[in-house]
């Protein structure tokens, strides 16, 4: 167990290491935030000095190097947009994309489950296949257009929702709903088919045959056997909501979290504070990616770690 | 399997339903007011609307989306539009533009007189303090710019102010600029940079605490969500009408426009030319963007004055602004400034739309054929690809081969300022926040400019007198020199002036400025 906590941590390490690397060099590749900054008439010589004061005029790799040592105390830099601590910015978007991202899995799992479960009983029923349409729906939907359609009914004609922004739960409502659909869609479908899976087996004859109540087989021992790759989903759809689908939903709905503010470092060629986000989402991911494996021991104590 | 399709076919339907009633509520704005259809300004509408006989009622709270954050609420710092959407309610400047485009004293209490060629004397408007009860005096003013020629590079403003040398206050009331050589610009540097009291500049949080003279005091920043104005009873000017506004950011247009639609917001900034007729009113106002090509007049196919004259002679201008900007946007005269703009040559006309001529003139410079690079971005400027692309359709109909290569921006920028090759054709935006020509004759025109790509020694000079001449009229004939060797020499491919289009709630009114300030001073709201 020990060995094996180690050899995640380890292997975690790579993947921020690897991530931050990539992200350093392409940035200073690509792009110049001198350029950016400026205005378009700015001259030569302005953009020289300008290039200067922000010390990217320097080597890169003694760039990298301050990026390092800074980044294991967590200090990361002043945005070059923001003229302020990049992990400030991070520490109030952060929580942002995580109240979202928590509603929405909420969404997903609460009713992806008993969907599945429900379908599962009965493959090939109309409450089966409605629901497999629906899933296919969900997870086919393009985000962007979901959003700006709930927006529409929801917000402008039936005005029930505000549009846009934060503050309180009602806010909240739309943006969630919008991310947990293709999730949603996905869950249900993966819950269906291992429960089919699983009630094939012999076991629920069995406990059948002896008297146990086919509701409990179904949602405590068939279930529970099931779930394994729905929590393996359940991560994998959180991950992809934090480090990806959050950008399209929180664009939409102007909703300011670390998906929003990736596409604010990236417009204003922010590198301090692209580099940042980078880091610190990819620390996440790797911690979620952890807290799976325990989960899975969890759920089922014949899986061995290690 | 028949019944699952059905059932996918329901839900389509059901979905299909939410779009229709969508457009069904883009298509008719006052669906979704919910109010008379009585004041839908007509799309063509460059002025205020006309307004309904509901009198203006003083102290309304409203709400306004711009496009994006304020990167902070220090005036002197960075070039940023999100800050002066906000920082123009809050901050005055020593000048300000009229309606015009006319310079104006606003702090100040006349135009600022000019003592020789290096030297000019503002005189400071009587009975004028800062909302933290400091008086604004010549001393304030002085320290204020001293504060920012000691940013210096630092600042991205610093090509605003860099030819001010020195400022100090001569009495009282009277503030003297001294500039490093002869700066005609300097009147309109004075509309450009805001007065800060410089005694709250060193403090802590300065850039998240602004204070000003202005019409509105600031009261909260919630970072990525917005700032909260409320009116400041004692202006000098009189107290502003509206009491209170919030500045959301938001960054997608859609979420904009559904925003104003549902009721949320009573104007949005950045309005697209073709939701002006979804929206409850849209406002318009000649901006200050003009989009042109520039040809290379050095190498290459368009090295040859007929090539880059058949080029602007094959594009439709006024086909472009309809079809593209919705009328919303005027044909250049032949130069890259507005009509009302200093140093506009009024002698000058567009190149007319004659692809026959252009096509045999491309046939005659023996460049049929002959392939034109096109260098452009994407989403950096309104309508800019679908500009390009269309550009690019009109050179290939007169027998040119245009080869569009559009780039991410820091790319693009690479070879917008490469001085070593350029490209036959590269698009750009130009725009002019000062109003005066100066910086961007200077950049596009001058042979030693950033963006240029033309050799003219004459040209080069003229616009290096321009830049030092302060006798207005001399200045002026310096201008309309350049502007006409300009046009002669089709050094860019000339198109349009775009407008600056508003979007505005049923409820309130507001007539946009040429020089694309919001002054929520001049909002009033109805009923």
């Amino acid at each position: 167990m020990g060995r094996f906590i180690a050899r995640r941590i380890w292997q975690g390490l790579i993947v921020i290491v690897g991530v931050t690397i990539v992200v350093f060099v392409v940035t200073r590749l690509v792009g110049d935030p001198v350029r950016l900054m400026l205005p378009l008439e700015a001259t030569v010589e302005e953009r020289a000095a300008f290039a200067h004061a922000l010390g990217l005029d320097r080597p890169i790799l003694t760039q990298f190097g301050d990026f390092v040592a800074g980044a294991v105390k967590l200090d990361f830099g002043e945005s070059l947009w923001q003229d302020r601590p990049a992990f400030q910015i991070i520490a109030e978007t952060m929580p942002r994309t995580l109240l979202l991202v928590a509603a929405s899995m909420i969404i997903a799992v609460v009713v992806s489950i008993p969907l599945g479960m429900l379908a599962a009983l009965r493959p090939g029923s109309w409450l089966d296949r409605s629901m497999v349409a629906g899933s296919l729906l969900g997870l086919s939907v393009p985000q962007f257009w979901l959003g700006l359609m709930l927006i529409l009914l929801f917000g402008v004609t039936l005005q029930w929702l505000p549009t846009s922004g934060i503050g309180d739960w009602k806010n909240l409502v739309l943006p969630a709903i919008t991310l947990a659909l293709p999730a949603l869609g996905r869950l249900a479908m993966m819950v269906r088919s291992s429960m089919i899976d699983e009630l094939n087996k012999q076991y629920v004859e069995t406990s059948r045959a002896k008297g146990m109540p086919y509701w409990r087989t179904v949602t405590i021992h068939a279930f529970r056997n099931a779930s394994n790759p729905v929590v393996t989903l359940t991560g994998w759809e959180i991950i992809r909501a934090i480090a990806g689908y959050s950008v399209v939903v929180e664009t939409v709905f102007a909703w300011p979290g670390i998906g929003f503010m990736a596409i604010q470092a990236i417009k204003q060629q922010d590198l301090i504070l692209l580099q940042a986000i980078v880091f610190v989402v990819a620390t996440v991911v790797v911690l979620i990616n952890l807290l799976m494996d325990f989960a899975y021991k969890a759920i089922d104590p014949r899986i061995q770690l290690g | 399997m028949r019944r699952s399709l059905l059932t996918f076919t329901a839900l389509v339907l059901l979905l299909a339903a939410c779009s229709g009633s969508s457009t069904d509520t883009t298509a008719g704005p006052t669906d979704t007011s919910g109010e008379a259809p009585a004041t839908t300004a007509a799309p063509d509408d460059t002025s205020a609307p006309e307004t309904t006989a509901a009198p203006a009622v003083d102290g309304a709270e409203i709400t306004i989306a711009i496009g994006s954050e304020p990167s902070t609420l220090d005036p002197h710092t960075r070039d940023d539009g999100g800050e002066r959407a906000i920082n123009d309610n809050i901050y005055e400047t020593l000048l300000a533009r009229d309606a015009e485009g006319n310079l104006q004293p606003l702090l100040a209490a006349d135009l600022p007189t000019q003592v020789d060629d290096t030297t000019w004397d503002v005189t400071i408007r009587d009975g004028i303090s800062f909302t933290n009860g400091n008086a604004l005096d010549a001393a304030a003013v002085a320290g204020s710019f001293n504060r920012l020629i000691g940013l210096g590079d630092e600042s991205e403003q610093s090509g605003f102010f860099g030819t001010i040398a020195s400022v100090e206050a001569v009495d009282a009331m009277t503030v003297r600029f001294t500039t490093s050589g002869p700066d005609p610009v300097l009147p309109s540097r004075l509309y450009w940079l805001k007065v800060i009291d410089p005694s709250t500049a060193d403090a802590d949080g300065f850039d998240e605490n602004p204070v000003g003279t202005g019409p509105y005091t600031f009261v909260a920043w919630n970072r990525g969500s917005d700032v909260v104005l409320e009116a400041n009873a004692d202006y000098w000017g009189g107290a502003p009408s509206v009491s209170k506004v919030t500045f959301r950011f938001i960054e997608e247009g859609g979420t904009r426009l559904s925003g104003l639609l549902g009721g949320d917001f009573d104007m949005i900034t950045n309005l697209s030319p073709e939701d002006a007729a979804a929206v409850p009113k849209a406002v318009s106002v000649t901006g200050l963007e003009h989009p042109i090509f520039i040809l290379s007049a050095i190498d290459g196919p368009t090295a040859d004055v007929n090539v880059r004259k058949a080029m602007n002679m094959a594009i439709d201008k006024q086909a472009l602004a309809d079809a593209l900007f919705g009328g919303r946007a005027t044909v250049d005269q032949c130069q890259i400034l507005g009509s009302n703009l200093f140093g506009f040559n009024p002698a000058l006309e567009a190149y007319p739309y004659d692809p026959d001529t252009a096509r045999q003139m491309v046939i005659d410079a023996g460049a049929e054929g002959a392939t034109i690079s096109v260098v452009g971005e994407s989403g950096r400027w309104l309508k800019d690809r679908e500009l390009i692309e269309a550009v690019a359709n009109y050179w290939s109909e007169i027998g040119l081969v245009p080869d569009v290569q559009i780039y991410e921006f820091g790319e693009y920028l690479n070879r917008l300022f490469d001085r070593e090759t350029r490209a036959s054709a590269i698009f750009v935006s130009s725009s002019n926040d000062l109003l005066d020509p100066t910086r961007q004759l200077g950049n596009y025109y001058s042979s030693d400019g950033i963006g240029s790509s033309n050799t003219n020694e004459d040209l080069r000079q003229l616009v290096a007198d321009g830049a030092v001449t302060t006798d207005v009229a001399a200045r002026e004939g310096i201008y309309h020199q350049a502007t006409q060797i300009a046009c002669d020499e089709a050094y860019f491919a000339f198109l349009l002036n775009i407008e600056d289009s508003y979007g505005l709630s049923e409820r309130l009114d507001y007539t946009p400025r040429l020089d694309g300030r919001l002054l929520v001073k001049d909002m009033t709201v109805t009923g």
